[in-house]
């Protein structure tokens, strides 16, 4: 992103990840900070915690990230991760329905029981295993993951869930929303972006950048994030400005 | 200093033993057999059946001479060691345990102070054995003048390679341990009389022994040089993809040579003896073929692999290609676990993997598979077979982390907590960091517990700690967290948020093969590793964390985490039940989760109550030895179905809905809460008229605390149609979901509808004769206790209101509630003839012969009997019907909904002749030749032509559903404050808000004195009744003066009055309503009805039935409807 010339402000972001078991949520993490992969990744135990800057033209975000454990018995412990998070990332498995629907409770849980004002983005993973990825990686993600082989009689397409479901889902409940692939990096890094913008200057810890620089960043940002992305973090913005 | 808190620790001990591994009610005062299997990692059969003072004589390995003198015998037991302690038998065991005094050879080490105490069930610390029956070979008694009472025990050790050489030339090692028994001479020759048995029994086990111990590594390395078999028993998968760190520098060759004589000369597997240098061998590090084997035997996985050496095989293959959500759950981890092992990137070790992870899931299914586990596997499966690694994982989970991995995990947060409290306690300033920070130490040692550290230090050095743990048990885990923060405190104290306190472990953990003191002049302390001086501030700093301190912790703790665990469940669990619950408050849905759960949890711990309690008598009356010392395990498991400890039932079945709504409606509270009067779970529908009595003398009411429900046919139609899924029982969701349609509408046409649907059998939009009877007898059922919400008064209340603002006082209460009940009745009965007054015919053509109306319970003609009876007009209607229904009886209809004229019929029909004529098309309908039903908008128009009924669907019916409040105390809300209840709200004095207690703390406070209890209630009602009674036969007899003026009786029937009446009153219960009554007439109802309320016993019957439970002979009989019959023959007048 753009060079740091003059010292910006800087502050941390304290981000959780959310969603079932092995949906990708340490290999997102893993592509975000060391921008590599690892096709078996050992489960979470409890939760694993990372930090990855992110250089925003005004600012930088210092995520603090806490990637927890997917399976359901490991959801009490959740609270403990999540509090005092100022962001999230619920992951689901866009060629697994049922971790929509546990996405669909994370949300729900967040919104209740997080800190106010929580910036949401629900980001479906292993896009590489649809047909749409841009870098057509099917022919090599059959051997990744069980999931792969599932979806091989049509064209080798796995995707379960449409785009379009459950990004009205993420437009209902006000998320941004990403489709993305951890193994080959689509993605990935706008999630972090579009998150760090969203997040509201005044949530920010020692945050003193002016209004009005917010403002030219946002337009740049969003130039890139719509593809994808709705009009969901320019929303958010402007609420929470 | 050391040595006196240790004591105290002891003294403590001793004082208060709440050192049991297990948490469960027992924790402050668990039982002796818990203990006593802890302590020698006994399987979960065995209890101990003796227990001696002894003296415990180890000597080297001779060779077997039988010949040898008593003399050579006597200087063989002056060589060797000698322990003091005690030494128990169980069923197929012989254990030693040293005294804690006897442990100074340990005492430097610390280990002693860990498990010093005889039943401290903390783990086979001390020096001893624990030894199978089968095991051994030849007891001796021992005469000589220097020992009172001696043994010499022969074990059959190295069995399996004396086998296939018995005729060798080599003369055979026996191990041989001398026992001298202190205690006086009977207890002695008692104790040999138990040994004496149990040998007996062990006889038969031995094939058993040998094939086990044939897979310990022990035999293949202590076989003679020359004989070594070709293939050594499977030690793990590293004796394929190489065991991991370097061999040379674990010094693993000398570990086995010095591993190999220790076993040599103490035994080895089952017959192994612990001795000082055994725990010292253990603190250096365990080599890496023994490493497995030594882990069974100091966990005590070997004992219960001992116990069922097949388990393991038949599991798997009793579920082969069986699928669960635990197998998806691991086929998920597989391909994740220690993955930068080579064992685990082959086939071969993912196929262990995967063995040993869905066996144990099928044998524990509450647990199944928690991820963590396949870590903690997989480092096993490194070291030791698949079949040892799955008994090694069952006692991880049972024992040594009770809780772990449990669908809660409630067992890994409560020992976190347990934790933190050890750090606050024993790191005071790091703990008030943390607390400054905002650091949550659970998010760091949270790991390291769940996986042993196994994924948190590089694997060599978990191993260790796992050496240790699997002989101290769980402390260690304790002690080395805490020596980790001791360790890096200073740098800790600098980390201001969570992630540069997880970095400085980080680094920490990278850096434990360097030197502790890289910088030191002296090389011996240079060449200390971290890791070495990790174990010794862990075992020796931290000695004072024990098992009874941690178990101690956890009791403390154990609720606080239990309850927050609880309510996230059902913060969740309420979150998560979709869209019908959206309709009730927020406040609504924590009471109904807390009903409904509380409700499942309270019958769960009845039912195991009384399964405790069965389970008693029957021991008691099999064996009568005192001996046994009787460990109470009903107390391990009492706490079943707390939603907190793990998976709880989820499903409600008939009975829990009946005891959930009698928690919420008064209305669902039973008349008649005799303790005899029983429901039968295998036929509810006839338990509703409970003088069937199957007086069962169970200690426990199967209702608790609560009131007993009532059994109404409504309850069961309310039932099925919340069972959506139709399993016969009831999810939470369900139960929300059925609450919601009824009072989260609030509109009252809605209300309407549902009921109707309620009763609307086959789905088509019709409800039949008898549905419009079994509605009326739900109405009244459900406002026998009076109704909820204000209703409005009405012209008969207004004569009446003069007593409202008077005192209420009893006579006063009598007159209210008649008069109100009468309102309702008459409401009921105006339902009823406005219901068939407006039905529509059915269509012949179904119409079919059938002579057997029991069988037929849609088909009914005594509750169309009973409608007709709570009518005088329709009565009238009826004789006037007589001439015009006799042709039509020679179709004898039946059909969906028509009841059955048996030929009596025809017969009495003449004699109805004089009766005013009225409306025809009424006629028709009440003939019950003759199928009618009523549909949803007729239905609707019945109910809105009556001010009553209107309030009762617009307010009272969803209101009687009390979710947030509790109905008045079993008593008074089951009795005599419904009573008044009744009558107050009657006068619109209520409001719209919980009635909560109105009744009890209003006009009821005169009737039930406070402090009578529930005899005074119980008085109450029945004077109550009897007044009642006696103001209804008072109108009753002026009805029937009326009547007989009117209506011609038929004497000659009266003396069979039971019958007709009882007949009807049967809801559900179609056997019961007889052939007899079937063709009564139903004027002979009313005639007869009125008649028997002359009788004294026919009063209280009366008054039992309309207002409220009383203690007559008939108690179980709810005749509401013709109760209702006789009044309004009253009060239509």
């Amino acid at each position: 992103m753009a060079e740091a010339t003059a010292p910006k402000p800087s502050s941390s972001v304290k981000l959780v990840l959310l969603g079932e078991a092995a949906v990708g949520k340490s290999s997102l993490v893993l592509r975000f900070v060391n921008n590599d992969f690892q096709e078996n990744k050992e489960p979470t135990i409890g939760a694993a915690f990372l930090t990855q800057k992110c250089n925003l033209p005004t600012r930088t975000i210092k995520f603090e990230i806490w990637d927890t454990a997917g399976q359901e018995r490991f959801a009490s412990l959740a609270p403990m991760y999540y509090r005092n998070a100022q962001s999230a990332l619920v992951v689901y498995d866009l060629t697994k329905p049922t971790s929509l629907v546990k996405a669909k409770h994370w949300v729900a849980e967040l919104q209740r029981q997080a800190s106010p004002g929580i910036v949401i983005a629900l980001v479906g993973n292993k896009l590489d295993l649809t047909n749409e990825s841009a870098s057509s990686s099917n022919n090599l993600g059959d051997d990744s993951e069980g999931d792969a082989t599932e979806g091989e009689a049509d064209d080798g397409d796995a995707r379960k869930v449409s785009t379009a479901e459950a990004k009205s889902y993420a437009e209902e409940e006000g998320l941004l929303f990403f489709e993305t692939s951890a193994k080959n990096g689509t993605n990935v890094s706008e999630v972090f972006t579009a998150i760090a913008n969203a997040i509201p200057e005044t949530s920010l810890k020692g945050a003193r950048g002016p209004g009005a620089t917010q403002a030219a960043s946002r337009t740049e940002d969003q130039s890139r994030v719509n593809l994808t992305g709705p009009r969901d973090s320019a929303a958010k913005d402007t609420c929470a400005c | 200093m050391f040595n006196l808190s240790s004591l105290v620790q002891k003294a403590q001990s001793f004082i208060d033993p709440t050192q049991a591994l297990n948490i469960s009610a027992s924790d402050r005062n668990p039982a002796k057999s818990t203990l006593f299997r802890h302590q020698f990692r006994l399987p979960d059969s065995q209890t101990p059946l003796q227990e001696i003072t002894a003296e415990l004589t180890i000597t080297p390995p001779v060779a077997y001479s039988p010949n040898a003198t008593q003399g050579e015998k006597d200087k063989d037991r002056d060589r060797g060691y000698h322990y003091a302690g005690k030494l128990h038998l169980s069923e197929s065991y012989l254990c030693f345990s040293t005294q804690p005094t006897s442990f100074l050879q340990t005492a430097s080490t610390s280990t002693s102070s860990g498990f010093t105490g005889q039943t401290n069930g903390a783990g086979p610390g001390g020096n001893g054995f624990t030894l199978p029956l089968c095991a051994i070979r030849r007891v001796e008694r021992l005469h000589s003048q220097s020992y009172q009472f001696a043994l010499a025990i022969t074990t059959w050790n190295g069995l399996s390679n004396s086998t296939s050489s018995e005729t060798s030339k080599s003369p055979l090692l026996v191990q041989k341990i001398i026992i001298q028994l202190a205690g006086t001479r009977p207890a002695c020759e008692r104790f040999c009389d138990g040994l004496k048995k149990g040998l007996k029994s062990g006889v038969g086990e031995v094939a058993k022994l040998k094939r086990v111990v044939s897979q310990c590594y022990s035999e293949y390395l202590l076989q003679g040089e020359g004989r070594k078999e070709a293939t050594p028993p499977d030690a793990g998968l590293g004796m394929i993809f190489r065991y991991p760190g370097d061999a040379k520098k674990l010094r693993d060759r000398s570990k086995m040579r010095l591993w190999g004589e220790y076993l040599r000369d103490y035994g080895r597997n089952v017959t192994l003896i612990r001795q000082p240098t055994f725990h010292k061998l253990i603190r250096v590090g365990l080599p890496n073929r023994l490493r497995g084997e030594i882990w069974e035997q100091t966990s005590g996985s070997l004992f219960l692999r001992l116990e069922a050496p097949t388990r393991y095989a038949e599991v798997l293959a009793k579920y082969e290609g069986r699928d669960s959500l635990a197998i998806d759950e691991i086929e998920k981890d597989l391909n994740r676990s220690l993955p930068e092992y080579p064992g685990f990137q082959s086939q071969e070790g993912i196929e262990r993997l995967r063995r040993v992870l869905t066996a144990y899931s099928w044998t524990n299914e509450e647990v199944g598979y928690c991820q963590a586990m396949n870590i903690v596997v997989a480092a096993l499966l490194i070291y030791m077979s698949e079949t040892q690694a799955f008994y090694l994982l069952s006692t991880l989970c049972d024992r040594l982390l009770p809780g772990y991995y449990s669908t809660t995990m409630y067992g890994t947060l409560l020992d976190q907590r347990v934790f933190e409290s050890l750090v606050e306690k024993t790191m005071p300033i790091l703990w008030d960091h943390l607390v400054k920070a905002d650091v949550q130490l659970s998010v760091v040692s949270l790991p390291w517990f769940l996986s042993l550290y196994i994924n948190s230090m590089p694997l060599v050095f978990a191993f260790r700690v796992l050496d240790v743990f699997f002989l101290e048990g769980p402390k260690v885990l304790f002690q080395v967290g805490l020596a980790i923060l001791r360790i890096n405190g200073e740098e800790l104290l600098d980390a201001a948020d969570d992630g540069a306190f997880i970095s400085v472990l980080k680094s920490y953990f990278s850096k434990l093969d360097e030197s502790a003191h890289p910088k030191s002049e002296n090389p011996k302390l240079r060449a200390v590793t971290r890791f070495q001086e990790l174990m010794v501030v862990a075992f020796k700093e931290f000695s004072g964390i024990t098992q009874s301190s941690i178990t101690e912790q956890r009791v403390k703790h154990k609720d606080a985490v239990l309850n927050s665990i609880e309510s996230f469940a059902k913060r969740t669990s309420i979150r998560n039940l979709g869209p019908d619950s959206k309709r009730l408050s927020v406040e609504d849905l924590g009471a109904l989760y807390d009903r409904f759960f509380g409700v499942l949890y309270d019958r769960q711990m009845r039912s195991q109550i009384i399964m405790d309690e069965d389970e008693r008598r029957a021991k008691a009356s099999r064996s009568k030895a005192a001996e046994v010392v009787s460990g109470l395990p009903e107390n391990q498991i009492i706490e079943k179905g707390r939603v907190g400890l793990g998976p709880s039932p989820t499903q409600m079945d008939y009975d829990g809905f009946r005891e959930f709504l009698a928690s919420m409606a008064k209305w669902a509270v039973t008349d008649s809460p005799t303790p005899s009067e029983k429901d039968s779970p295998v036929t509810p529908k006839h338990s509703y008229f409970g003088n069937s009595v199957r007086s069962r003398q169970a200690l426990i009411s199967p209702w608790g605390q609560g009131p007993e429900p009532a059994e109404h046919e409504f309850m069961q139609r309310l039932f099925r149609r919340w069972d959506v899924d139709c399993n016969s029982t009831l999810t939470l969701q369900n139960v929300v979901t059925g609450l919601a349609h009824i009072k989260g509408k609030g509109d009252i046409m809605g209300t309407i509808t549902y009921f109707f649907e309620l009763y609307d059998d086959d789905g088509d939009g019709k409800v039949d004769r008898e549905g419009i009877l079994r509605i009326s007898e739900a109405l009244l059922f459900l406002s026998r206790r009076g109704l909820e919400g204000s209703l409005t008064p009405s012209s008969s209340s207004v004569g009446l209101s003069e007593y409202e603002a008077g005192n209420p006082g009893q006579m006063n209460i009598d007159m209210l509630s008649g008069s109100t009940n009468e309102r309702f009745l008459s409401s009921v009965s105006a339902f009823i003839r406005r219901c068939f007054e407006y039905a529509d015919p059915d269509r012949p053509e179904n119409q079919e012969e059938d002579n057997v109306p029991d069988e037929n319970p849609e088909a009914n003609n005594d509750a169309f009997g009973i409608g007709e009876d709570s009518d005088e007009e329709e009565e009238e209607d009826l004789l006037d019907l007589g001439p015009d229904s006799s042709p039509k009886r020679t179709k004898k209809p039946s059909g969906v909904s028509s009841g059955i004229p048996s030929p009596k019929d025809s017969r009495k029909l003449p004699t109805r002749s004089a009766s005013v004529a009225q409306a025809e098309a009424a006629n028709a309908a009440l003939d019950p030749s003759k199928p009618l039903h009523i549909t949803l908008p007729t239905f609707r128009m019945v109910v809105l032509a009556d001010e009553l009924l209107e309030q009762f669907f617009e307010s009272s019916f969803p209101a009687s559903f009390r979710i947030s409040d509790k109905i008045p105390t079993p008593g008074a809300g089951s009795s005599g404050a419904s009573l008044t209840t009744f009558s107050n709200l009657s006068f619109g004095r209520g409001s719209n808000a919980p009635q909560n207690g109105v009744g009890v703390g209003g006009s009821t406070a005169g009737v039930v004195p406070p402090g009578k209890g529930i005899r005074g209630v119980l008085d109450n009602i029945v004077s109550d009744g009897m007044r009642v009674a006696a103001e209804v036969r008072r109108r009753v007899d002026e009805a029937q003066k009326e009547m007989e003026k009117n209506a011609v009786p038929r004497p000659d029937e009266e003396d069979e009055e039971e019958e007709i009446v009882i007949g009807p009153r049967n809801p559900g219960d179609s056997e019961r309503r007889s052939v007899r009554s079937e063709d009564r007439d139903l004027l002979e109802g009313v005639d007869a009805e009125a008649i028997s309320i002359r009788g004294s016993e026919g009063v209280v019957k009366v008054t039992q039935e309309s207002l409220s439970p009383t203690s007559g002979p008939d108690a179980g009989r709810l005749r509401s409807a013709s109760a209702a019959s006789s009044k309004v023959l009253e009060f239509e007048r």
